[in-house]
């Protein structure tokens, strides 16, 4: 009993000094004994971005609560998934925490059993603070986070929904108001275009694999879904065609050479104030509102992605922060994965509208949102996304392949291709491909 | 090249001069053998990063032929090698030729001339990336002050090539000019001095006395820029990653898709065998033209 | 005659303009873009020189607190590759000119043709199995695969026209083979020994790909951690430029300021017969 005692007073201690909320707030009725690793060292691998630097900025916490050392470094997504990788494949992985990213890894990562299952740690009171129970965190972040035995492979960290962004300035200029479904907002992209005054209605991802997180917007909007119940690809279908049809027609009111731009350039466009409408993540909104790179700073409304003819649905995406297998210090990393999805720090990542924490209990608290800088419009569309958010990609092995295959023909539409002849050659160049890798 | 007048060395007797030669080669060798007998065996395997791998014999190569974005890469890397040969090859020479010419300045401008082959590949395609942005680029802008028509440059699968061709020309072009100049210097004086008693023009001194004489110089820019282009990388991987949809692909981008992005190492590894393959049969050609059109011997060309 | 020699004396500075000119305005157009706010380079028509400066772009840059390990993990990689490579490359390309073997040299072919990409997931497996990963070693054998086979060729074109009568007559009083290397070969050398050496330094500096998968996070090296720090999906160019300046200016400053040596050593490769063929360029991954 004098331990466990001693242990509370420790960590109080800690917390106290971490000015830590929701550590200060549960531990009282925890029984967690955070310092029991206390001296352990732990490496973890991060992707570079805003999460990534949230984790920096304030690990020192996490040491001063449980005494274990943290190593981090942030490398650029594309070269931090080669490195986890070809490191997770060898064996012999140099990292004891992993920051992945679901909608590209998730079915990588468990057909390969690279991540420890954490199931027993959640169930176990000494490792885990109460307010971390499964149905805190969304929907979609559960169906990453699980496999399909059930078994919890990761916490999730950060959602990304995509949202509409208008530009209010334009949008008050010719009297129009943000538009509910695809085709209105398709209409008015033609109307808002004026090419002259380098003005266009509509940007959006044209890029070839960077395209696909848009164009599964329309897609879902249209009433596809990505697999039937054998595991079939069904992206070819009419909804398919449907979808491409009228993305081909939103980005006919985009800037020349949009079939190129990714989210930065549409980013760009968007801020410089020649584009008026908007579709990608949620994320982009500090980049937004940032006088140091943008025109349009308190000009940009925030709205649902319009529905299409048969649902209206948020594509969603996300990363997560796992153990590998082959960790040997697994509790401690888990004691760090559970501080990376904590309260705090899923407060201070939404915002800073770095990202978005997948767990109800961070949203739905006041507190947070009366401290997010970004515009309350923002945040709104935030709640508003996660109500009809559905991943926006299909989970599968070779995801890579099917965004650059498939948006390499959706790209071609662009061009002028017919988009029921594209898919089709696209699909019959992706579906052995497919076959290949889900039946090893 | 040298056999002409290569010195008298083989008097000495050649072999003993093989412990200066030994050390270097066993380093070479020791760390490009495991990579290729790794390759090779990879290339007969089914091994995607996280399963187990299983023997397919040949299969992964069979797949080649069927593969269309393998079939399509071909035809970018050979119009994209094309292209990146002959143009820095006719700059090149220009270059090479004017500063052959004597002026003020000329060792620090041959100095800046050649900076874009030394500096940082990944950090110039950094930078042209944003000169080709079609909105905010520096390069649409410099084409309106001329008068002509903003251009999608890399953003446009039509203009995409074209557009990466520029670029490793502007980074290239200074190697054959550095090649070419080392032909010029080797020149005799005694034709020149003849064609200018005949009154020959700049010209006409050029096309017949020079470009014959430099012919072999030429031929060994054209097949340093053949390898180099068929395997360029950084730049295409920096500016385009191989797109607009899949218009710049060549068979190294797929390459590293395939092994890097897809982990598909065994249909990688046949790639690479493949791809060298391939790089090796034009550099053949190359060399059976120089034979039959006498290109190593000067004025053979003419 | 005069007016002639005006008009050509025109002409050729029009053309030395135009060969010039894409290079001047590509770093000068770098430079700019490296020192401009966002809003700025985002702005059209174009602004070359900024009204306020934006230092932060560099200051962010270098404010890496892990500067300090990446120089010395930058010098200790690049120098011992580049005196390795040396050490085995010069009496090698001795032995090569000597021996007219320019045949043994397809060794050195293969391992340029070979794509640069196959050697990646071999040797990450090798240097594990190792146990070599986490230090130093991998990098500073992979820069040799750079570095060994400029210096044997830059050597090699070198020896040749080094002249031989005076070994010759040390072969007659009977020295050996290495003491005619060591004592009469070598000192001669000496300018065509720089040569290889500054193009070691820049192609190793330059050829860091493999560093990525290679390096760990207390074993980058300079470029690797800039390199890092440059996210292609990135937005803000200001930033981008100062990184890219950052990694590529040593490699600038010493091609001008070395551009005697390594004109003279690349253009009298050329006339040996492709020196510069078999040279391993940077970014030919």
């Amino acid at each position: 009993m004098d331990q466990v005692r001693l242990s509370r007073r420790a960590l109080l201690a800690g917390t106290a000094a971490a000015g830590a909320a929701s550590f200060a707030a549960t531990p009282a009725f925890s029984q967690v004994n955070w310092k029991k690793y206390s001296g352990t060292k732990l490496e973890a691998i991060l992707a570079k971005g805003p999460r990534g630097d949230n984790f920096q900025k304030h690990i020192k916490e996490f040491t001063e609560l449980t005494g274990i050392q943290v190593e981090s470094e942030q490398i650029p997504e594309q070269q931090q998934r080669q490195k986890c990788v070809i490191e997770l494949a060898s064996g012999k992985p140099s990292f004891d925490v992993v920051h992945l990213s679901y909608h590209v890894q998730k079915r990588q990562f468990e057909k390969a059993g690279w991540l420890a299952d954490i199931t027993p740690f959640m169930k176990d009171p000494t490792l885990t603070a109460p307010d971390l129970v499964e149905n805190d965190f969304s929907a979609a972040g559960l169906s990453y986070a699980k496999n399909d035995k059930g078994q919890m492979l990761s916490l999730p960290w950060s959602v990304d929904y995509f949202i509409l962004y208008y530009n209010k300035e334009i949008f008050a200029k010719a009297g129009v108001q943000p538009p509910k479904t695809l085709d209105e907002m398709n209409a008015l992209a033609e109307k808002l275009t004026d090419t002259k005054a380098g003005i266009f209605g509509y940007v959006g991802r044209g890029l070839k694999n960077a395209n696909m997180t848009l164009w599964t917007n329309y897609f879902l909007n249209y009433g596809g879904e990505f697999l039937d119940k054998s595991g079939n690809i069904l992206t070819d279908g009419p909804e398919a065609i449907e979808a491409t049809k009228s993305y081909v027609r939103s980005n006919k009111s985009s800037p020349p050479g949009v079939a190129g731009f990714n989210w930065m350039e549409s980013l760009a466009a968007f801020a410089q104030g020649r584009a008026a409408m908007w579709v990608d993540g949620v994320g982009w909104a500090p980049g937004v509102e940032n006088p140091n790179s943008s025109r349009v700073v308190g000009k940009v409304g925030y709205t649902m992605v319009p529905a299409g003819p048969k649902g209206q649905y948020s594509a969603t995406y996300g990363d997560g922060i796992g153990i590998p297998a082959a960790c040997t210090k697994k509790e401690a990393a888990y004691l760090l994965c559970q501080w990376v999805v904590s309260k705090t720090q899923g407060a201070r990542l939404v915002q800073a509208g770095g990202g978005v924490s997948f767990r109800n209990s961070v949203l739905n608290d006041p507190e947070v949102q009366k401290g997010v800088t970004l515009p309350k419009e923002w945040f709104q569309s935030v709640l508003d996304a996660g109500k009809i958010s559905k991943l926006g990609l299909p989970v599968i092995i070779p995801v890579a392949e099917f965004r650059d295959i498939v948006g390499a023909a959706v790209t071609a539409t662009l061009a002028g291709a017919d988009p029921a002849a594209e898919l089709k050659k696209a699909h019959e160049q992706f579906r052995p491909i497919l076959e290949r890798s889900e039946k090893a | 090249m040298s056999s002409s007048t290569g010195p008298p060395a083989l008097k000495l007797r050649p072999l003993s001069y093989w412990p200066f030669v030994l050390p270097a080669l066993v380093v070479v060798l020791a760390v490009i053998v495991f990579p290729w007998v790794f390759t090779i065996w990879m290339s007969l395997q089914e091994w995607k990063v996280g399963s187990p791998t299983t023997f397919v014999g040949l299969a992964n190569y069979v797949r080649m032929p069927n593969d269309p974005r393998f079939v399509e890469a071909v035809w970018h890397t050979l119009l994209y090698t094309a292209l990146s040969v002959i143009l820095p090859l006719i700059f090149g020479t220009f270059a090479a030729v004017v500063f052959h010419q004597k002026f003020p300045l000329r060792g620090f401008l041959r100095g800046v001339f050649i900076m874009p082959m030394m500096a940082t590949p990944v950090a110039i395609a950094l930078v042209w990336t944003m000169m080709f942005h079609p909105q905010l680029g520096v390069l649409n802008y410099l084409l309106s002050l001329v008068g002509l028509p903003a251009q999608l440059w890399v953003f446009d699968p039509g203009t995409v090539i074209p557009s990466l061709v520029l670029v490793e020309t502007w980074q290239w072009t200074p190697l054959v000019m550095l090649i070419v100049l080392g032909g010029l210097a080797a020149l005799p004086t005694e034709p020149y001095e003849a064609a200018l008693i005949d009154g020959a023009s700049f010209w006409q001194m050029f096309r017949y006395i020079t470009l014959p004489l430099i012919t072999p110089f030429l031929f060994i820019a054209a097949m340093i820029r053949l390898i180099d282009a068929l395997k360029s990388f950084d730049i295409i991987f920096a500016i385009t990653q191989g797109g607009p949809g899949s218009a710049s692909e060549t068979i190294n981008l797929y390459l590293y898709s395939v092994a890097f992005v897809y982990y598909d190492v065994g249909y990688g590894s046949a790639i690479a065998l493949v791809f060298f393959v391939l790089i090796v049969m034009l550099a053949a050609v190359m060399l059976y033209f120089r034979q039959r059109f006498h290109w190593n011997e000067a004025g053979g060309g003419a | 005659m005069s007016v002639r020699k005006i008009l050509n004396k025109i002409a050729l500075a029009i053309c030395v303009f135009l060969i010039v000119s894409p290079a001047i305005f590509f770093f000068l157009w770098m430079l700019s873009l490296s020192v401009k706010y966002e809003i700025d380079n985002a702005s059209y028509p174009p602004v070359f020189i900024p009204d306020r400066f934006a230092w932060q772009n560099y200051i962010d840059v270098l404010a890496s607190n892990r500067f300090t390990t990446y120089f010395f993990n930058t010098l200790i990689v690049t120098g011992t590759a580049t005196l390795a490579a040396l050490l085995v490359g010069v009496p090698a390309g001795y032995g090569i000119a000597r021996m007219q073997a320019h045949r043994s040299a397809v060794v050195i072919l293969i391992a340029r043709i070979t794509p640069g990409l196959s050697y990646l997931i071999p040797l990450f497996l090798l240097f594990q199995w190792l146990g070599l990963l986490g230090t130093l070693v991998p990098q500073i054998i992979i820069h040799l695969v750079v570095t060994v086979p400029i210096v044997i060729w830059i050597m090699m074109g070198y020896f040749e026209t080094t002249p031989l009568e005076l070994e010759e007559a040390a072969g007659i009083d009977g020295a050996t083979r290495w003491q005619v290397f060591r004592h009469v070969a070598l000192p001669i050398a000496k300018p065509g020994i720089a040569v290889a050496f500054i193009l070691a330094v820049i192609f190793s500096w330059n050829n860091f790909v493999f560093g990525i998968v290679l390096a760990g996070r207390e074993t980058r090296t300079l470029p690797v951690a800039v390199y890092n720090m440059i996210s292609f999906d990135q937005l803000s160019w200001g930033p981008l430029a100062a990184a890219a300046l950052i990694v590529t200016l040593p490699v600038l400053l010493l091609t001008v300021f070395a551009q005697r040596q390594i004109v003279a050593g690349l253009t009298a490769g050329a006339v040996k017969g492709g020196v510069v063929l078999l040279s391993w360029h940077p970014g030919r991954a």
